[in-house]
């Protein structure tokens, strides 16, 4: 009986999981994503947000380079906007840390907060006072429990994971010509962002791929035993193609274990920009391409959607963020489209 | 009110530290934080009501501490007990899912505690194996889902609830230390586990049951830390498994900071209070500085190396 | 000091230890060992290491049980499950290590395990504990600051002096004594030779190991010699010397 309920209430993760089988990203309630470069605030609206001396707080689920280019895309618009970010909050994946920090920082009574609620039950009481004083909250990702759009919140902004997936698999294709075995190193963990992004990949694959297929299958959820894993892959599967790693951190795994076989034929796709992993890419290493999410831009267009709910705007219910493909040849703007900033010296240097 | 006056007797020099430590962070804070709603009620309540959680475990964790025992495992007792107290009230009243938090908290202590008290394995490594034995628990009892809490009546008793308009997590911490307190300085059992972790060689001569002094300090530990669950399911108004996962550091801090050797025979459950209070006012500080994440963490790991660093020099006169 | 003996004729020994044998697996370490300890007498027990003075004092005190053998307490046999039943009989054991907790104050080791309580809920009467600490300490002329003070900041003379005044605070009858100044220097083993002395004038029988022969001399009234578990003799202190006695212990004539 409960069940639809459930359905109805759940958060972006599960409904973004459904969107797998749509082949694109959906929102919670079946909206249509909105590509986030159609998110902007207008230049009529930025002398009115100036005067109104409005504030905003940024609380984070957990830090990370991701994190980081997302704070730094929404601080400059936030700087455009003349909105002053007052607080900055980590809750290192603890909802209860992350109630906390929310009430915190509503000592600073902020205009808009950004956030990524950890988890859509605890999130739903924890943003309650938030929602209730008018503080326009724009999320990442995630969607508190039974939060009705634009009552509740501006917007939901989000990687568009699928597309991640779909270009991993894309560009792992090109690599092996096409054709030949890979080998899928998923996370094995109820994650939303991994388990989309790594169902994209494999979808993909067995969709438009005929002539590849995957003959090795293999969970991960500590990265440091991603090289014990990618030893026995190997060793199953001599000449595998082609391997997909969830993420960048077990990738270097993946890698040193291909460096110890002395194998130099097998790619690697992986996903997120990591310095290891792009500088054996440059120098024509084992790994093929990374396909990452543009951070600064999903950052950019939080800080604008929840200015022009301040402004009294429409703003889309849900709003995705492409994602990049980097290639050797690419690397330089792929960084800067990325993080927004330049590539780590190393891989410039290799790549030249 | 005995136990007042003794308590002022308890507050010998090194335990100073962690006054002086608070009033100063506190002072700092009033005035550079002046115009950012630091010295607010709802602001300062908050402090409390967000550290009631902690100060509980760190209650435990004094007891434990004196007795020259360590328990690591209290964070993941703290999600299992939530865990289990939320998911029993989707179908049982408020009492079940009390018992049953409480209960699983106490259950495991016993655990711990036969292990450490009667096999004789130290209780480090008997705690650093629990720990992750919960934890994966935690994580496998609900498939990593996390478990509402609609029982209105236990949300308010636990979590947002108030009585005389005093916030029901302000009772609880204000309670918990009190009845810790007592037990701790005033009765014969506390003064058996201060005898225990001082020197359990004659504290057994001396007719103290050692052994279950040593079980008793792990069933508290693990009884303070189902009630700190209980707490966060009241708060939160659901259960998580990560809930209680990365308090271990703060309450052991809180703890040091407050008096309590870590090789046992001395401690202060005042001390911790405040200890643990001056955790979650630094927190709360740094955030409305508006300091960035990173300048936070160095921050805050600065103060606690400072305040540690007096109270232990001051401890080993 | 002859003297004391003759009492005995009034009343019967207070520990009356009748053809103790103790065996740990194959192992003898005290074979048929009987002696009498009257009130007010110091008794002092003297042998090489591994003679068998440690495991005896751990019978008297209820840690071992004998193997065969009676131990009476006022003609009564006893027989203790352990240390607490012992001393609930009013035999109090003075450690070698001293057995004090310290970083707990005087007061509270002086009632270790044993604290005053008061109220309905039980709670520590610390104010008892500290007055009946201070007369004690008094009477028994310990000199410490005072009963707040805490044992780590005391000298090792003054820890003997409180855990003898513990001893003597909780025994009825009997007190053990194991090595009681072995870690002191020539001053304070004074002064606790001195408390040991006005505990024989409370009329408290004391059973005393030691491996100082003119500690021995100058505190005993009579002295027993143990060798390899074997019960060489006892002696009258008066009636005998350092000579007798080291023959005795050693086995060389």
């Amino acid at each position: 009986m409960n069940f639809t309920k459930l359905i109805a209430t759940a958060s972006v993760a599960a409904m973004l999981l459904g969107g797998v089988a749509h082949a694109q990203t959906v929102g919670p309630q079946g909206e249509t994503a909105t590509p986030s470069s159609s998110v902007k605030v207008g230049d009529e609206k930025v002398s009115m947000l100036k005067d109104g001396k409005y504030r905003a707080a940024l609380l984070w689920h957990d830090q990370s380079d991701f994190v980081n280019a997302v704070t730094a895309g929404a601080t400059d618009e936030f700087n455009r906007l003349g909105i002053e970010v007052v607080a900055t909050t980590s809750a290192g994946f603890d909802a209860a840390k992350q109630r906390s920090d929310i009430e915190t920082a509503l000592a600073k009574k902020p205009n808009i907060i950004l956030s990524l609620p950890l988890d859509p039950v605890t999130s739903a009481a924890a943003f309650k006072d938030a929602k209730a004083e008018g503080v326009k909250l724009v999320f990442l990702s995630n969607l508190p429990q039974d939060y009705q759009h634009p009552s509740d919140y501006a917007a939901i902004v989000t990687d568009d994971l699928f597309q991640m997936g779909k270009q991993a698999a894309d560009a792992l294709a090109e690599g092996m010509g096409g054709k030949g075995t890979v080998g899928w190193i998923f996370h094995d963990a109820n994650y939303y962002v991994t388990n989309q992004r790594d169902n994209a990949f494999k979808t993909t694959i067995e969709k438009d791929y005929p002539d590849i297929e995957i003959v090795a299958e293999q969970g991960i959820s500590d990265p440091a035993r991603a090289e014990d894993i990618a030893n026995a892959m190997l060793l199953k599967n001599p000449d595998i193609g082609g391997i997909y790693v969830t993420w960048a951190g077990p990738a270097e795994g993946v890698l040193a274990a291909l460096r110890a076989n002395g194998n130099k034929t097998t790619k690697i796709v992986t996903l997120d920009l990591s310095e290891p992993i792009a500088l054996d890419m440059v120098k024509g290493g084992n790994v093929t391409a990374i396909v990452a999410d543009e951070a600064y831009e999903l950052g950019r267009a939080m800080a604008a959607a929840g200015a022009r709910a301040l402004a009294g705007e429409e703003t889309p219910p849900f709003v995705v963020a492409p994602a990049v493909t980097v290639t050797p040849s690419n690397v330089e703007a792929g960084w800067q489209q990325s993080l927004h900033r330049d590539a780590p010296d190393s891989v410039m240097k290799a790549g030249k | 009110m005995e136990w007042l006056k003794s308590a002022r007797q308890t507050f010998d020099l090194q335990q100073y530290v962690v006054y002086l430590g608070f009033l100063a962070i506190f002072l700092f804070f009033a005035i550079t934080l002046s115009d950012d709603g630091f010295l607010t009620t709802r602001n300062l309540s908050n402090i409390v009501l967000q550290t009631a959680p902690a100060t509980i475990m760190a209650i435990g964790f004094v007891f434990v501490l004196s007795a020259g025992e360590i328990d690591l495992s209290f964070g993941s007792i703290v999600a299992v007990s939530a865990l289990s107290g939320a998911v029993v009230m989707q179908d049982y009243p408020m009492v079940a899912g009390i018992a049953a938090g409480l209960g699983v908290g106490l259950a495991i202590g016993w655990f711990n505690g036969v292990l450490v008290a009667y096999l004789r394995l130290p209780s480090f490594l008997v705690t650093l194996a629990t720990l992750g034995l919960f934890a994966g628990l935690a994580r496998s009892m609900t498939n990593l889902r996390s478990i509402p809490v609609v029982n209105d009546a236990f949300t308010g008793f636990f979590g947002s609830g108030a009585l005389f308009g005093i916030p029901s997590l302000i009772l609880w911490t204000i309670g918990a230390v009190i009845v810790g307190h007592i037990v701790y300085r005033e009765s014969r059992f506390g003064a058996h586990v201060i005898a225990t972790g001082d020197n359990a060689g004659a504290a057994q001569v001396s007719g103290i049951k050692v052994p279950r002094i040593r079980l008793a300090v792990m069933m508290i530990s693990g009884g303070c830390a189902g009630l700190a669950g209980l707490l966060y399911a009241g708060r939160l108004q659901a259960a998580r498994y990560t809930l209680g996962e990365s308090d271990l550091m703060t309450v052991i801090a809180a703890v040091i900071v407050g008096g309590t050797a870590l090789n046992g025979g001395k401690g202060s459950v005042i001390g911790a209070l405040v200890g643990s209070l001056l955790m979650g006012m630094l927190n709360n500080g740094l955030i409305l500085m508006g300091l960035s994440v990173s300048d936070q963490m160095i921050v805050r790991g600065l103060i606690i190396l400072i305040a540690v660093a007096i109270s232990l020099r001051d401890t080993s006169r | 000091m002859a003297l004391n003996a003759t009492q005995e004729t009034s009343t019967g020994p207070v520990l009356e230890l009748a053809n103790i044998h103790k065996a740990f697996g194959g192992v003898v370490a005290v074979e048929d060992f009987s002696l009498d300890l009257h009130a007010g007498e110091i008794v002092a027990l003297v042998g090489d290491n591994g003679a068998g003075k440690s495991t005896l004092i751990k019978m008297i005190s209820g840690v071992h049980a004998p193997t065969s053998g009676t131990i009476s307490l006022d003609g009564e046999a006893v027989a203790f499950a352990d240390a607490s039943v012992a001393r609930a009989h009013g035999v109090e054991v003075v450690y070698q290590d001293l057995a004090l907790a310290d970083q707990q104050p005087v007061y509270m080791n002086m009632f270790l395990g044993r604290e005053t309580v008061r109220g309905p809920l039980n709670l520590l009467d610390r104010k008892a504990m500290m007055r009946e600490t201070q007369a004690l300490v008094d009477e028994l002329d310990v000199r410490i600051p005072s009963a707040k003070a805490i044992i780590r900041d005391l000298s090792g003379g003054q820890r003997q002096g409180v855990a003898i005044a513990r001893a003597t605070h909780w025994a009825k009858k009997l007190i053990l004594l194991d090595e009681p100044t072995a870690a002191l220097g020539v001053a304070e083993t004074a002064r606790v030779e001195e408390i040991v002395k006005i505990l024989r004038e409370r009329n408290i029988a004391i059973l005393i190991i030691s491996h100082s022969l003119d500690q021995v001399f100058r505190l005993s009234d009579r002295i027993c010699v143990l060798r390899r578990g074997v019960q060489i003799g006892v002696r009258e202190t008066a009636k005998s010397d350092k000579n007798e006695i080291v023959s005795m212990i050693t086995g060389v004539a």
